[in-house]
């Protein structure tokens, strides 16, 4: 417990201090719970999700971090190795993968990495993977196109 | 188990995951003891204990550290990759070493601890703390974790299970391995390593190809097995903890029959409603008063409760008294009483006669397990004191029991000999009969005399009772007969039955009515 606090407050300075030096990733701590952190994400460049800002939401445990935090999707993104309805994302390193060297920032870019590297053989998104598996790239993009105009975009007008 | 001799005098020959082959002269510590005595009683297997385990895997360590001078946490490393194999260490690692580092997490290199605040001090990569160098360690990736951090993540990847085995630096994209030594100097506690510790051992007899753990009930010993020894062909394995069972397919001893009738036997058996089956096996209807009676004897020969004691054969519910043998399935009978049956009623009927007859056997063996400890424990003193005899005269009353257990246990599985013995192998099916009735009528009379005539010699009437001789006598004869009929009965079923063929064997055609049985 001391050493997950000791731990997350260092992140803490450390995503104040450099604030600016990943422009696509902007994390932010509960004002009264330092265990619970959100972050927005830009979606990546030459993918289906550019141009939409994603919102994840971090639940981090007591023994972090020796054990990852939870992470899910706020935003509601079409990808295969999301949970359409729950947000809920398939990534090797917030499993088995883990390691305490990862950071919450670090989590952010291996997120972002996965959007635009979706991994169809373990889907979490039956409909998702189903597209992308039987080669409908197009089909795929544009479900995933339309559900981040309708969800990650600022409404205009 | 076609490769029989691959022995010569004073070498022990095992295939090439052993590392006899690089080791066999001179001063090896494997070619001892265990090994020559085993050889010596013709004996092809080994138990272990969990010491014998160690200091065998801590031999084949010191081998590979010794001939690619490693270190012994290396060797670890590298063997345990390779299956514990010293053959396909060796193989891999002189034919590419850079390949075989790279794959296990090895430098050939130290790294200097890489760290953004140079100098004599560095910034732990998991708490973000900043130590004094003494206070950093790295698995010579340079990657520089406190001491603690190190201790925690150790602590939980050992408590994650065996995979703490491939343990790697925590840096994301590190591979470097995270070895023994390492674990000895930054676990958290005496109870860590020791549990990683286990996991070495468990690994060692779990994904070596000749050790195995014995499967009898919490038992810690391994059993390792030498195909390639010689002698016959049984895989059968008796354990210290007093557990028998096959090498080959963990399943109980089954001789005389092959691993692949026991796997579609036990497969079969679990697909045909079982516990229908079981309660079958259990209760059964008394033939003359239709009351529910249930087995609880190891024997056969059943009584029903008062006021009825009609006495039958739990087998097949005939009059004890009017009663040879049982054991042959009438097929001809069943297709007479019912044409119209369907095939698929006829199997099950034909099934159900085997299992009833496997799993009676194999509960009647339990029970006599159970009895023979009682024997043992209370039994045989009661006689020292009723019959005034000695503990070392008694030894025949144990010794049928040990006969009977093991009977039951072959009689158990030629049941399921004879539910895949072709029906038109009609010879080969009469000898089989003839042989197993003979066998289980022989193994009854026993299995009834030890049970039920000891009782009488147990009461204490102030003097020994008078034909305790008789019954030493009487025990003793069936003891040693129902072993000749069993030999016999092994005997033939090893060999296909293959007597048949060559007509006029001498012994096991002596009592078989050739000539009568076409009638
Ligand atoms: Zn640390
Ligand atoms: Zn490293
Ligand atoms: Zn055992
Ligand atoms: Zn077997
Ligand atoms: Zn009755
Ligand atoms: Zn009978």
């Amino acid at each position: 417990m001391q050493a997950s606090r000791a731990r997350l407050f260092k992140e803490y300075k450390e995503v104040q201090r450099e604030k600016m030096a990943d422009p696509d990733i902007q994390l932010v701590c509960d004002d009264s719970n330092i265990f619970k952190w959100t972050a927005l994400i830009k979606g990546p460049s030459e993918t289906p999700y550019e141009g939409g800002i994603f919102q994840l939401a971090f639940a981090v445990p007591e023994q972090y971090p020796l054990q990852p935090p939870q992470v899910r999707f706020l935003t509601k993104i079409f990808h295969p190795n999301v949970h359409f309805k729950t947000g809920e994302i398939c990534l090797d390193i917030l499993k088995n993968a883990w390691s305490p060297a990862w950071t919450l920032q670090s989590v952010c870019r291996a997120i972002i990495a996965l959007m635009a590297h979706p991994e169809p053989d373990s889907p979490l998104n039956c409909d998702s993977g189903n597209l992308l598996r039987s080669g409908d790239i197009r089909g795929y993009q544009s479900m995933a196109r339309m559900y981040t105009r309708l969800a990650a975009m600022p409404k205009k007008g | 188990m076609d490769e029989n001799d691959l022995n010569s005098d004073d070498e022990i020959a095992i295939d090439d995951d052993c590392y006899y082959d690089f080791f066999i002269k001179g001063d090896d510590p494997m070619d001892s003891e265990d090994a020559k005595s085993r050889e010596g009683s013709g004996q092809k297997y080994t138990i272990l204990n969990q010491a014998d385990i160690r200091k065998r895997q801590e031999d084949v360590i010191a081998a590979i550290s010794t001939v690619l001078s490693v270190s012994g946490a290396t060797a670890t490393i590298l063997l345990r990759h390779f299956n514990w194999s010293v053959g396909k260490v060796h193989e891999a690692w002189f034919a590419d070493e850079d390949v075989v580092r790279k794959r296990v997490g090895l430098l050939n290199y130290e790294k200097q601890l890489s760290d953004v605040n140079a100098g004599d001090r560095a910034t732990c990569g998991i708490c973000f703390d900043v130590y004094p160098r003494y206070r950093i360690f790295s698995v010579g990736c340079g990657h520089p974790f406190c001491r603690e951090c190190w201790g925690g993540y150790i602590s939980s990847a050992i408590n994650d299970g065996p995979g703490c085995l491939t343990l790697r630096c925590p840096d994301v994209s590190c591979s470097a391995a995270a070895d023994r030594d390492i674990i000895d100097m930054l676990a958290l506690s005496d109870d860590d390593k020791k549990k990683y510790s286990q996991y070495l051992l468990r690994s060692y007899v779990e994904e070596s190809k000749q050790i195995k753990w014995c499967p009898g009930p919490d038992c810690e010993y391994a059993v390792e097995f030498d195909a390639g020894g010689g002698g016959d062909d049984s895989w059968d394995v008796s354990c210290r903890c007093s557990y028998s069972f096959c090498w080959n397919c963990l399943e109980d001893s089954h001789r005389p029959v092959d691993c692949q009738t026991v796997s579609s036997w036990l497969s079969k058996n679990t697909d045909e409603s079982e516990t229908k089956i079981w309660i079958l096996a259990r209760t059964k209807p008394c033939p003359r008063c239709q009351k529910s009676i249930e087995k609880n004897g190891g024997c056969m020969h059943m009584t029903c409760n008062p006021p009825c004691r009609y006495e039958f054969c739990w087998i097949c519910l005939g009059d004890w008294y009017n009663h040879e043998t049982c054991n042959r399935y009438n097929e001809a009978a069943d297709v007479e009483a019912d044409k119209n049956r369907e095939d698929a009623e006829k199997h099950v009927t034909k099934y159900t006669h085997y299992f009833d007859r496997w799993a009676a056997n194999h509960s009647s063996r339990q029970k006599a397990i159970a009895e023979m400890q009682r024997v043992q424990s209370v039994q045989i003193r009661k006689l020292i004191e009723t019959q005034g005899k000695a503990e070392y005269e008694l030894l025949f009353i144990t010794d049928a029991w040990e006969q009977i257990i093991g009977c039951r246990q072959v009689l158990k599985w030629t049941y399921a000999y004879g539910y895949y013995l072709p029906e038109n192998e009609h010879t080969k099916r009469r000898l089989f009969e003839f042989l197993q009735g003979e066998a289980e009528t022989g193994l009854e009379r026993l299995h009834e005399c030890a049970e039920l005539e000891l009782n009488q010699f147990l009461v204490d009437y102030g003097s020994p009772l008078e034909g305790f001789k008789e019954f030493e006598v009487k025990l003793k004869g069936l003891t040693m007969v129902t072993r000749k009929y069993f030999e016999k009965l092994v005997r033939a079923l090893e060999n296909g039955l293959s007597e048949v063929q060559v007509s006029g064997t001498e012994e096991i055609g002596q009592n078989f009515p050739m000539a009568s049985a076409e009638g």
